[in-house]
């Protein structure tokens, strides 16, 4: 097996009395996509801090490149493009400008610079806007832009905090198709989402994040393969969804259950034979179900398996 | 070459905003003008109505001209004095009559009306008036006692009386109270210049670490981190972009005071190393505030609130003479006075490079101190 791009052991950070990553150890292999998927407050974005060398580790250490990753490693973080989940851009900055001035800070000389700057904004598909102030941009454009930078340097690891965050449908899109052909070239990417469909669709394997802890790792089937014959049942309705869902919690075909907007999320064994007495104990609890959907597994389902909380919550 | 692309880039930012340019550049010129035309000239002047026609009369009002601390303006009628003396326009009025020469000639007494206002300054102009009138006057004097022993006309016997003073073995030397040479006179705005090129020099420095702040709020500075420049090429580059600009407000400051108003700004390596040195004190005061606060809103007002009671307190704004002495040790807590100093030594005294020596030392060393301040804070709220 080739050497891992990035390899990370036992990464551990507080923050006051809040442990924000607990032990978190994972591998990527070069052109391999790897997601972080875990809802807000996860850990997520500590991990990447570290990863992308912004962040000292309490314990614990990452490697990127066979090179040690501090804060202060120039070497380690040559080989990382990172893209914020913000809009790290000068506004006032022409797309060109922008892409010029970060490819100088990545070592480019001014030649190197300027053909990947032209290059880059191809990819991004701004070069008919390249000098227009970024201001002028549409949210979709500045994020294409904000992922652009990362790429300047052809890095080995591409860092993406959440970038699809506060885009609409089309960009995102647009912004899903660029990670992917990423991925074809032969660039390994880290990615963190709260969108269990954006790790389905981009990443060749998925860890788990919840508390800071990564829960479990593996490719989308190892880890619906973790449910054995469960089912994802999803039922709609009002009333005291919160005490419904822990009424729901204690039928022993139901693994997990978890209110959130308007529904109950229940993780099943056996659905259809289970099915008359969740929605008995549902409406005992004083929920009037209004529809019942149940789905096939899906890492949204591994989820609440492994932490008995949705993605959303 | 990441620290010129850094500062590329904010020499870019900076001047794209239009109002940075009026800011920077203008308004501190506006009010060199501003400053120097209210509380620059400290002559006196007066107001002269000569109505007699001959050379002792001309003499006259060219002697109230050359006499220190007073300027005389004519006019064409005692009315016009008068009212210019009453609304202040003038500090004092003198009227030389008609036949003034000829009852000299004829060793007649001379009658001159004098209007002064009840003002401050009336006591010094009446004897700077009185000091030019009695000069001539002796002059006079003795003039007419040779053209009574040689027989020869006035003017003539006028003439050898000023060649004699000439040739006088007797000459005066001024010097200040610690022996050196007394401080030469100076221009109008040449005291407001150099006062105001550091309080804005600070100002402008302080209110910059806005950018800092913007910078950081939009996660432009963590990502430049997240490249492979360290923490501290970071910072040269923001520093040494926002030192250029301070640089090329305070050449700007120097060019035009010197080519509009006729500023003198003394010995050039002592007036650059002062300018060099204080710039990079502000430009290391605004990047340390720019670390300390999260907010533009906080930055800007705290800026501007320090950046001026730094120049309050270190004689930008009134010169660090008129304060009481502890007052002035006081004062010294602050760049501005080293800096004051050193203009002083340079323009007032008239010094060369090695008189601001020990005050260009003192700001660099204020400068190390902040620089490194800076320095740590940026990297730990980066980090953090």
């Amino acid at each position: 097996m080739s050497e891992p791009v990035l390899r990370c052991q036992g990464l551990r950070k507080r923050f006051g009395d809040i442990q924000a990553v607990n032990g978190v150890s994972f591998e990527i292999a070069p052109g391999e996509s790897y997601g972080l998927l875990g809802p807000n407050g996860a850990g997520k974005t500590t991990t990447i801090s570290i990863v992308a060398g912004l962040l000292e580790a309490d314990a614990g250490e990452a490697f990127v490149a066979g090179e040690r990753l501090t804060t202060r490693s120039v070497a380690a973080k040559a080989a990382i493009g990172f893209v914020p989940q913000e809009l790290a851009i000068y506004p006032d900055l022409t797309a060109h400008e922008n892409l010029s001035f970060f490819a100088r800070l990545y070592g480019l000389s001014a030649k190197q610079a300027r053909a990947r700057t032209e290059e880059v904004l191809e990819v991004i598909g701004l070069s008919e806007r390249a000098d227009d102030q970024a201001k002028t941009y549409s949210g979709g454009m500045k994020r294409r832009l904000n992922i652009g930078i990362g790429l300047l340097h052809e890095p080995k690891l591409l860092i993406l905090d959440e970038p699809t965050v506060g885009v609409d449908p089309q960009s995102r899109n647009a912004i899903l198709e660029s990670v992917e052909q990423l991925g074809e070239r032969g660039m390994a990417v880290l990615y963190t989402t709260h969108y269990m469909e954006e790790a389905e669709r981009l990443c060749d394997r998925v860890g788990i994040i919840d508390h800071g802890e990564l829960k479990a790792e593996g490719t989308r089937e190892e880890l619906v393969a973790l449910l054995g014959e469960h089912d994802k049942v999803h039922l709609m309705g009002t009333g005291s969804l919160e005490a419904a869902a822990n009424a729901c919690a204690r039928i022993g075909a139901v693994d997990a259950a978890s209110a959130g907007d308007g529904s109950i999320e229940l993780l099943v064994k056996g659905a259809s034979a289970a099915l008359p007495e969740i929605l008995t104990t549902a409406s005992e609890a004083g929920v009037s179900v209004h529809s019942v959907e149940v789905e096939a597994p899906n890492l949204e389902a591994v989820f609440l398996h492994l932490t008995g909380r949705a993605l959303r919550d | 070459m990441k620290v010129l692309a850094i500062v590329r880039t904010e020499l870019t930012r900076t001047f794209r905003w239009r109002a940075n340019i009026f800011f920077l550049l203008i308004m501190p010129m506006g009010l060199i003008l501003l400053l120097g035309v209210a509380f620059g000239n400290s002559n006196a002047r007066v107001g002269v109505v000569n109505r007699g026609d001959g050379a002792l009369a001309g003499q006259l009002v060219k002697a109230l001209g050359n006499e220190p601390g007073l300027d005389a303006r004519s006019y064409g009628s005692q009315g016009s004095m008068e009212k210019a003396v009453e609304r202040g326009y003038v500090s004092a009025g003198l009227v030389i009559p008609s036949r003034f020469d000829a009852r000299i000639q004829a060793g007649k007494p001379v009658a001159l009306r004098y209007f002064g206002r009840p003002d401050s300054l009336a006591p010094q102009v009446r004897i700077a008036v009185e000091s030019a009138v009695s000069a001539q006057g002796s002059d006079i004097a003795a003039a007419q006692i040779v053209r009574s022993a040689r027989k020869t006309s006035l003017q003539s016997a006028l003439g050898r009386v000023k060649a004699v003073k000439v040739a006088a073995p007797v000459s005066v030397q001024l010097l200040s109270a610690k022996g050196g040479k007394y401080p030469k006179s100076q221009g109008q705005f040449d005291r407001s210049a150099s006062t105001q090129l550091l309080l804005f020099v600070f100002l402008s420095a302080l209110t910059g670490s806005v950018w800092l702040i913007e910078t950081r709020r939009l996660g432009v500075a963590r990502r430049m981190l997240s490249t492979p420049s360290s923490a501290r090429e970071i910072l040269l580059g923001i520093v040494i972009g926002r030192w250029v600009i301070t640089l090329m407000q305070s050449l700007l400051i120097v060019l035009f005071s010197w080519l509009v108003f006729s500023v003198s700004w003394g010995n050039p390596l002592g007036t650059a190393a002062v300018i060099l040195s204080f710039s990079l004190v502000a430009v290391g005061a605004g990047v340390l505030i720019g670390t300390l606060f999260s907010s533009e809103q906080q930055a800007g007002p705290v800026g501007m609130i320090v950046g001026l009671t730094f120049a309050a307190i270190g004689g930008s704004m009134a010169p660090l003479d008129a304060f009481p002495t502890t007052v002035r040790k006081v004062a010294h807590v602050t760049p501005h006075a080293w800096a004051n100093d050193a203009f002083n030594h340079l323009l007032v005294n008239g010094g060369g490079f090695g008189t601001v020596l020990l005050d260009v030392a003192i700001l660099c060393g204020y400068a190390v101190v902040l620089l490194t301040l800076a320095t740590w804070r940026l990297r730990r709220v980066l980090t953090a």
